[in-house]
């Protein structure tokens, strides 16, 4: 097995000098980072937003003057009308104001027709393979937990890697590095009264050598439990400095962004941050449902860039979407949509050259019923790890792939 | 290290001697190795069956095991739990659980912890799940399948597994047709199901995919049937062999294949013994299990009686997987019926139950351990120890049969902390703890939230026998089974 992780966290014992400490460094940190040129690798954070369930990208960004976009979508198309156009030919769902108003900003890119080799249709193996960046294997570890391990950080730092959200996501899990999944600040923490959790720490104290067995996993429980407990304590703290500039909406997305932005701006060092909405998976009565959810995606977006700016902040994160399908070309019986292939990403801040990139794909040549993908999800990848972590693609990714140009 | 037997132990520290590894073990018998034994043999043992497997001795607690009695459970799960393509998430959800909380149901109250344990392994291994067409009914059917099939024969269960209705919708084999062949049940039948990758060709699983086409499931999702005209019963080439193959001629090439062997031993290795077994060891246990011509219960005959089963090496080495974390505690502390909350909390340690992440199943080990889950785990088992019914703060709903904290300490002077902590930490880890964590359990139990002082009494002992058990299944001990 894998030993993760080898260093020592200050234990709840030391606590009151541990959090003093902490918010001095914080501070200094932030200190330091203001007078750093914004936008320095070693200030550069990446966000990911899964768009959970397969987002439908004919109706995000939608080719209005296609004729064959109204013919194979007769009751859930976007009317031309209502298109906020990017050009003749495509255009965003209007419920992505918001988004739109970043784009016309040169803040955003709009990768189209991006997908994998030999495409499943299944959600959870198609979310795995853009997680894990291995579509012809069943790997264990995550592109961006790999990232984390191999890119040199500094070692004891507890939130290298942060998701939003309940779960660990497949691609935060690596081998040397524990991510802390947190639904939120009032939720991550361990139950327990002020007498349990004065003798927690210390039942987790217990010297390997003395155990009267002996397990190859032993070291590696107590080192995440370790984990989990130093990073649960000391988060609240840690964020405490910061007060959102602007009122994020009441979406769990963008909470989500908002708790992202208080990491960033308490300057912990997170590199890599995972966030969802969802669920996209619209079988069913798609329009209502994809609208609202876009909405809330662009809304959020905005709300977070605003803020990041308002902090001096908003060149120094860069935010990437994945879904991982785009939907059935043609619509079914039930005003939905099912499985299907590619589909438009959005990057989104940093340095990011704002525009679209590769063209909309064929209405008509298509792969029994589901566009035809051009650009590599890999690609997107390696742009992202080279242009902005700055960090060799292959390291992560294990081959090389062809950068694009949107950074 | 606690006492420990002198002779007939495997030491695969040293060089492997494969051949001892599974003669049967003679060494010291105690309520520790019993323990392990119910945990490995099924989702942990209560207290009471703890006691009886120790007494008993161990060839007989093996016997016990291997010999099923009268089951008078439910069968299937109350209701129906089919619904239409586009029933609402309500009705899939509550389907969901009803299906999860009998088979759960069953994990604790089963008089056959052994055969819940295998039908659990298959389930892992040949992996389905809830998703797209196929309902929890359908996994009820696959289910049972497995459990009838639990200590039979591996070759039939892979006949019978070829033809289940949701295989068949998960792998597509629904949809491999003599006209459209669809490889998706064949390649994954010979790399996760049997051989395992590097044993066959590419030109193999297009052959073997032709042999199993003409496969349906009818609307209804109950059963599977097979119609001959899509099937393609032209002459092929399997792994040397020729002929008019339909999918049955296919799995009995493949069961005649020594890589078959190889790579179920080696399974059942990492489940039942530690997971990284030495070659060797693979070699002799397969060994075994061809001569046993895949008879499952043979070989688990013999492995939970082997040496390298009650080896130091094999002791605790395997991460609990939410199911046996989950499972061994409520029967720990004698629940007997889970809740709705109880699969959430399982969610939450990432283990969705008839809903594996992937073909390959839950990959388990250190996978299973990360900052999310864990909070997930200590959080599920205090929050289950300090549940009482007046408390506003807890989630959990009542738990039936769960016994208090003056149960779990029956017998024990109320009053002496260094008994009650010995009681509790026998109770959750077998006394497997430090010094140190000993003494922090007392100290627990003899001071305040500030370090005062406090005298174990009436007033407070069943907060202190609570708090007490949450901490000692909190050791990383109890995260290792």
């Amino acid at each position: 097995m894998s030993s993760r992780r080898q260093f020592i966290v200050q234990g709840i014992g030391a606590f009151g000098g541990a959090l003093a400490v902490d918010s001095i460094f914080a501070r200094a940190a932030r200190a330091a980072s203001q007078v750093t040129k914004a936008g320095a690798v070693a200030n550069r954070c990446l966000v990911v937003v899964n768009l959970q369930g397969g987002n439908d990208g004919l109706n995000t960004i939608v080719p209005h003057g296609d004729p064959a976009y109204y013919n194979v979508r007769p009751t859930i198309n976007v009317a031309q009308s209502d298109v906020l156009a990017i050009d003749s030919s495509i255009g965003m769902n209007p419920k992505l104001a918001s988004l739109k108003a970043l784009y016309d900003r040169q803040r955003v890119a709009v990768l189209q027709g991006v997908h994998y080799p030999n495409y499943v249709l299944s959600h959870f193996r198609g979310t795995e393979i853009w997680q894990t960046a291995a579509p012809e294997s069943y790997d264990t570890t995550g592109w961006a937990g790999r990232y984390l391990d191999k890119a040199g950080l500094p070692a004891d730092n507890l939130f290298k890697g942060v998701a939003i959200g309940p779960l660990l996501p497949k691609m935060l899990v690596a081998d040397k590095t524990d991510v802390p999944a947190i639904g939120d600040l009032r939720g991550f923490r361990f139950n327990g009264r002020a007498d349990e959790q004065a003798q927690a720490d210390r039942i987790l104290m217990g010297d390997g050598d003395r155990y009267p067995f002996d397990s190859p996993y032993l070291q590696l429980v107590q080192e995440v439990e370790r984990d989990a407990r130093a990073a649960s304590s000391k988060l609240p703290h840690l964020v405490a400095g910061y007060k959102p500039a602007v009122a994020y909406p009441k979406t769990p997305f963008a909470q989500g962004l908002n708790l992202v932005s208080a990491i960033i701006n308490s300057d912990l060092g997170t590199k890599v941050f995972y966030v969802s909405i969802g669920s996209f998976d619209t079988h069913a009565a798609q329009r209502p449902r994809q609208d609202a959810l876009l909405e809330q995606f662009g809304d959020g977006l905005k709300a977070f860039y605003d803020d990041l700016a308002a902090h001096n902040a908003d060149d120094r994160v860069l935010t990437m979407t994945f879904s991982e399908f785009g939907r059935r070309v043609e619509e079914n019986a039930n005003r939905g949509t099912d499985h299907g292939t590619a589909a438009p990403m959005f990057v989104v801040g940093g340095g990011v050259k704002g525009g679209v990139y590769g063209d909309h794909p064929s209405l008509t040549d298509l792969d029994y019923g589901n566009l035809k993908w051009h650009t590599d999800f890999r690609s997107v990848y390696a742009t992202v790890l080279e242009g902005w972590l700055d960090v060799p693609a292959s390291m992560v990714l294990g081959d090389s792939f062809t950068s694009l140009n949107f950074i | 290290m606690i006492d420990q037997p002198q002779n007939d132990q495997f030491r695969p520290r040293g060089s492997v001697d494969a051949s001892s590894a599974l003669l049967p073990y003679r060494g010291p018998w105690s309520p520790r190795l019993a323990a392990h034994l119910l945990r490995r043999a099924g989702f942990g043992g209560s207290p009471a069956e703890i006691g009886a497997a120790a007494s008993a001795g161990m060839n007989a607690a093996v016997d016990g095991l291997l010999d099923p009695r009268p089951d008078t459970l439910p069968s299937s799960p109350q209701g129906d739990l089919t619904y239409l393509p586009m029933a609402p998430p309500e009705q899939r959800r509550d389907a969901y659980l009803r299906a999860v909380s009998w088979w759960l149901d069953r994990m604790l109250q089963t008089p056959n912890p052994l055969i819940e344990r295998m039908t659990y392994f298959w389930h892992n291994h040949f992996t389905s799940g809830v998703q797209g067409g196929i309902t929890p009914a359908m996994m009820v059917v696959q289910n049972r399948l497995f459990r009838a099939n639990a200590l039979g024969n591996y070759a039939y269960l892979t006949h019978q597994v070829a033809r289940d209705p949701a295989m068949l919708l998960y792998l597509n084999g629904n949809q491999n047709r003599s006209q459209h062949p669809n490889e998706n049940f064949a390649r994954e039948l010979m790399e996760l199901f049997s051989m395992g990758v590097g044993n066959y060709t590419e030109q193999d699983v297009r052959e073997s995919a032709r042999a199993f086409t003409g496969w349906i499931v009818p609307r209804d999702g109950a059963s599977s049937s097979f119609v001959a005209r899509f099937h393609d019963a032209g002459s092929k080439t399997f792994l040397g062999h020729t002929g008019a193959f339909a999918g049955d001629d296919v799995i009995d090439v493949i069961m005649g294949q020594p890589a078959t062997a190889q790579f179920m031993a080696r399974k059942f290795l990492r489940n039942f013994v530690y997971d990284d077994p030495e070659q060797e060891l693979v070699d002799a246990t397969a060994g075994r299990f061809a001569d046993a011509k895949y008879d499952v219960a043979a070989l688990l005959d013999t492995l939970l009686r082997s040496n390298v089963f009650y080896s130091d090496r094999a002791y605790r080495s395997i991460v609990k997987s939410p199911v046996d974390l989950v499972v061994g505690a409520l029967r720990t502390i004698g629940v007997t019926t889970s809740t709705p909350r109880v699969i959430g909390a399982m969610n939450g340690m990432d283990q969705v139950l008839m809903r594996p992440p992937n073909v390959a199943g839950w990959p388990g080990g250190s996978q299973w351990l990360n900052q999310g889950t864990i909070l997930a785990r200590l959080n599920f088992l205090n929050q289950l120890v300090s549940f009482r019914a007046a408390s506003p703060v807890t989630q959990m709903q009542a738990m039936p049969g769960m016994a208090g904290p003056l149960a779990w300490i029956a017998g024990v002077s109320q009053t002496d902390a260094s008994a009650v902590a010995a009681r509790v930490l026998d109770l959750t880890v077998q006394s497997d703890v430090t010094d140190e964590q000993r003494q922090s359990i007392v100290g627990f139990l003899t001071t305040d939230g500030v370090g005062n002082p406090v005298e174990l009494n009436g007033e407070n002992i069943d907060e202190k026998v609570r708090g007490a058990m949450s901490l000692a299944m909190a050791l990383p001990a109890y995260q290792l089974e």
